[in-house]
């Protein structure tokens, strides 16, 4: 039987689902025993690949068209897709800035803040992704599991992606299931 | 007894319980966020739905109460679903994103509710609606991005404290709580006195000092007794690290079953004083640290039992360090000017008024609980006891009368029915006036000499409150079952007044209450410390001052005298003009026995550790002292307390 392959990406979040995944410590041997790590942000690969994976895992909330862009090739290559964090889940942080005006955002983050100086400006290159609203990753594309917290602790991720590799669905509940 | 089964459970509970008590009883979980041990069931939250046979919709069990051979069922996919459903709907009404509010992580009970039931996302999106944040008030703010409406903060601070400041306004996805006729809350009627913040299941109310410094797992909680005033109502001391980050009300006192005043929770956590960590002695005219032991001697060499050495000591201090005190300094010193720092301004004619009688007269605050009039004779029950004050407002919004006497502007004259206002001095024509007006109306319960129309109209003269409000305030006070007098023996001028107080409540069948002064003022008085405080040619002066503020007037008296030694926990005007200072602990730091107004032995338990420091505790402090002058162990602490007639009947077996 061949590994299932599993693939991840970060949309607007901070990595730091990515970093209680790597906090399973000696536990991500077992892990890649058990899966073939494919494309993620700690390994070089970049895009999942074009035949497919089992497990696709989207970290970070969706709040502009590149964002969109990964979410959807996630999606479209991607068996079981994994809404790790509560970015990714619920909105999470970024989705502060919907209780905002785009522009206002804009001003406040790149003219406003104490260490800008008077030549800050809100960036306009036609090549940058359009922003949108803050979205949670069901709101664009359909998910499969959801993992909570900010981040998921160690544990709860290494329970998901091992019962992903062994062929089942994971089911959070009770002490797997805490914010801590 | 009523039968009924639960998850077919059978459960025997009796008349008038709720299904949800029921299931506790029983010891079976059903989740539940409006519903507050100690609030009326308010069914709001919908989140304890169960399934009950013969019902044709899921219905509240926190507020359906039980019938006989009821069958509920808990555990049902239907109930499951629907309170899946329910906290669907609670979080994407407003912004409940955990990631940044202070409770999340185990003390939000929305949280939990949501993981309890395995949700591990929500399928509507939220509203996006940004909500404002009421930040005017002193000691907390409202975040109402976070408040699910369940409306315990208002059930407390109507069925508990008895303010009705909190309410809400307009309906269904509308509704907001709001202060008043919405106004900030800080500049709302309200009382601070924080018992909303207590009830609250979410993060909507957020505790200023408190929030953000950890999760309740990780704090240490010790019950203990508030030493702020009299009463001593329970408290729980919050810390962590060694500092206090909060102080809540103790569900389980006897005293004041959880609520507080803004004195109890709010002031020790505002009070920015600078500690002292090293005993001092004044050499060449400035404050030098010096150790313990040279402390110590320096005041047993100036302090001899010869030279008439003055002592004070504070009410905030264990019956154990009022007895050590008082055994140092009048058996061991045999001082003549040896009192407490109140002088005994609530207790000395009550004390008088008991040993005449040779027994006790008053009333406690269980019967302030349980009274349908009140008259407060110049007590002021915002400022002072207002824990006391609460139990009045609470009965008052359910039909109890009050009448206010005082000279001045009493701070609960406008929720007052009858408000009478004699002028200074004349309290006791009033007090007759009434008396005789009580009898006018035939509503005594004690015999009236003397023509009751010519007595009250002379009195009305000399009072200048006039007849028609004497005799409104006589029958609304005196027609009631339950009458009781809520007076401050600092406002009583002469024994004159207080007989005709004593006088008063016979003829009306009142109670007599007296909330007193400071923690431990009655067991400050049972052991005689409540002289008025006189210099008579002193030559030094010791003040156990332990973390009280020291008045003006008590600076300006000690200024003069020759030799002053403070026992304090902070610095003060009092200190600057010391010859000795010993640093000690203050009231969380160190544990002791407290007799309350009501008569009731309470120990304080220690909260806070001052191990790795030089300050010792106030009792230790007078023990050093006792040694340097080899004297005698002190007698039994608690057989001295009932020695002297107590105008209150005492209760030394400690709670």
């Amino acid at each position: 039987m061949t590994k299932p392959k599993v693939a991840s990406d970060w949309l607007a979040g901070c990595a730091g689902c990515h970093m209680s995944l790597l906090d399973i410590d000696e536990r991500i041997v077992t892990l890649v025993q058990a899966a073939d790590l494919r494309a993620t942000p700690i390994t070089d690969l970049k895009e999942p690949d074009e035949t497919g994976v089992a497990v696709g895992i989207l970290e970070g909330a969706v709040n502009n068209s590149a964002n969109e862009e990964v979410a959807h090739r996630m999606r479209s290559r991607c068996s079981v897709l994994v809404a790790l964090g509560d970015c990714a889940v619920f909105g999470g942080v970024p989705a502060m800035r919907n209780f905002f005006p785009l522009d206002e955002a804009l001003r406040r983050a790149y003219i406003e803040t104490e260490s800008t100086d008077e030549n800050g400006k809100i960036p306009d290159d036609p090549e940058l992704a359009t922003m949108t609203r803050a979205r949670s990753l069901q709101e664009v594309v359909p998910v499969d599991i959801f993992v909570p917290g900010c981040p998921p602790s160690a544990d709860a991720i290494f329970y998901v992606l091992n019962e992903l590799a062994q062929g089942r669905k994971p089911v959070l509940k009770d002490e797997k299931l805490s914010w801590i | 007894m009523l039968n009924l089964t639960i998850n077919n459970q059978p459960i025997e509970v009796t008349e008038g319980t709720t299904v949800l008590n029921a299931a506790r009883q029983a010891g079976i979980e059903i989740p539940t966020l409006c519903d507050h041990p100690h609030l009326t069931p308010f069914g709001g939250c919908r989140l304890c739905m169960v399934e009950i046979d013969g019902f044709r919709t899921l219905q509240s069990a926190c507020t359906i109460p039980v019938t006989n051979n009821m069958v509920v069922r808990t555990d049902t996919d239907k109930v499951k679903t629907a309170r899946k459903f329910v906290l669907t709907l609670i979080f994407s009404e407003r912004n409940h994103f955990c990631p940044y509010c202070q409770v999340s992580g185990g003390d939000c009970d929305l949280q939990n509710a949501a993981y309890g039931e395995g949700m591990t996302n929500w399928p509507l999106p939220p509203n996006w609606q940004p909500y404002p944040v009421d930040a005017s008030h002193p000691n907390f703010i409202l975040e109402h991005n976070r408040c699910i409406l369940c409306r315990r903060c208002i059930r407390a601070c109507s069925e508990l404290v008895g303010v009705n400041t909190l309410g809400v306004e307009e309906r269904g996805a509308k509704t907001f709580v709001i202060a008043d006729l919405n106004v900030p809350l800080g500049q709302s009627t309200c009382v601070s006195c924080g018992t909303c913040i207590q009830v609250c299941p979410t993060g909507a109310l957020i505790d200023r000092k408190s929030a953000y410094l950890g999760h309740e797992k990780n704090l240490d909680i010790q019950k203990t007794i508030c030493v702020g005033c009299s009463l001593g109502c329970g408290i729980q001391v919050v810390s962590r690290n060694g500092q206090v980050i909060r102080i809540e009300g103790d569900w389980d006192s006897s005293v004041n079953s959880g609520i507080l005043c803004k004195t109890g929770r709010f002031a020790p956590l505002a009070d920015d004083r600078e500690r002292l960590t090293t005993p001092l002695v004044r050499n060449d005219g400035a404050l030098q640290p010096v150790s313990w032991e040279e402390a110590l001697a320096a005041v047993s060499a100036k302090v001899q039992p010869a030279d008439q050495v003055a002592a004070l000591v504070s009410t905030r201090q264990s019956a154990e360090t009022l007895h050590l005190f008082k055994h140092l300094f009048v058996d061991g010193l045999k001082s003549s000017m040896v009192t407490s720092l109140e002088e005994g301004s609530a207790t000395t004619l009550p004390s008088q008024f008991a040993a005449s009688k040779g027994k006790a007269f008053e009333g406690t605050l269980k019967d302030v609980e349980q009274a349908d009039s009140f008259m407060i004779f110049g007590a002021d029950l915002v400022n002072q006891h207002e824990v006391a004050g609460f139990f009045a407002r609470r009965l008052m919004q359910n039909g109890a009368l009050l009448v206010v006497i005082d000279t001045g502007e009493n701070p609960l004259n406008n929720l007052a029915n009858c408000a009478l206002t004699p002028k200074t001095g004349k309290e006791l024509d009033l007090l007759t006036g009434l008396m005789a007006a009580i009898s006018r109306l035939g509503q005594n319960k004690a015999g009236f000499t003397g023509d009751a129309i010519a007595v009250m109209n002379a009195a009305a003269e000399i009072s200048g409150v006039s007849t028609d409000l004497l005799l409104e305030a006589g029958f609304k006070f005196a027609s009631t079952a339950r009458p009781v007098i809520i007076y401050d023996a600092a406002h009583v001028q002469n024994l004159d007044v207080f007989n005709a107080l004593v006088r008063l409540a016979e003829i009306s069948g009142a109670k007599l209450v007296n909330p007193k002064g400071g923690a431990n003022s009655l067991a400050a008085a049972q052991y005689n410390l409540d002289k008025p405080f006189r210099l008579n040619g002193h030559k030094a002066a010791y003040v156990v001052l332990g973390d009280e503020i020291p008045s003006e007037r008590l600076v300006k008296a000690l200024e003069k005298v020759p030799f002053l030694v403070v026992q304090a926990s902070h610095t003060s005007k009092l200190t600057a003009g010391a010859d000795v200072v010993l640093p000690v602990t203050n009231w969380l730091e160190q544990d002791g026995h407290y007799l309350n107004a009501a008569g009731q032995l309470q120990k304080a338990e220690k909260s806070l550790s001052t191990s790795g420091t030089d300050v010792r505790t106030n009792e230790e402090a007078l023990k050093g002292l006792a040694q340097q002058f080899n004297l005698a162990a002190a007698g039994d602490w608690k057989a001295e307390l009932l020695q002297r007639p107590s105008p209150v009947e005492i209760t030394v077996q400690a709670a």
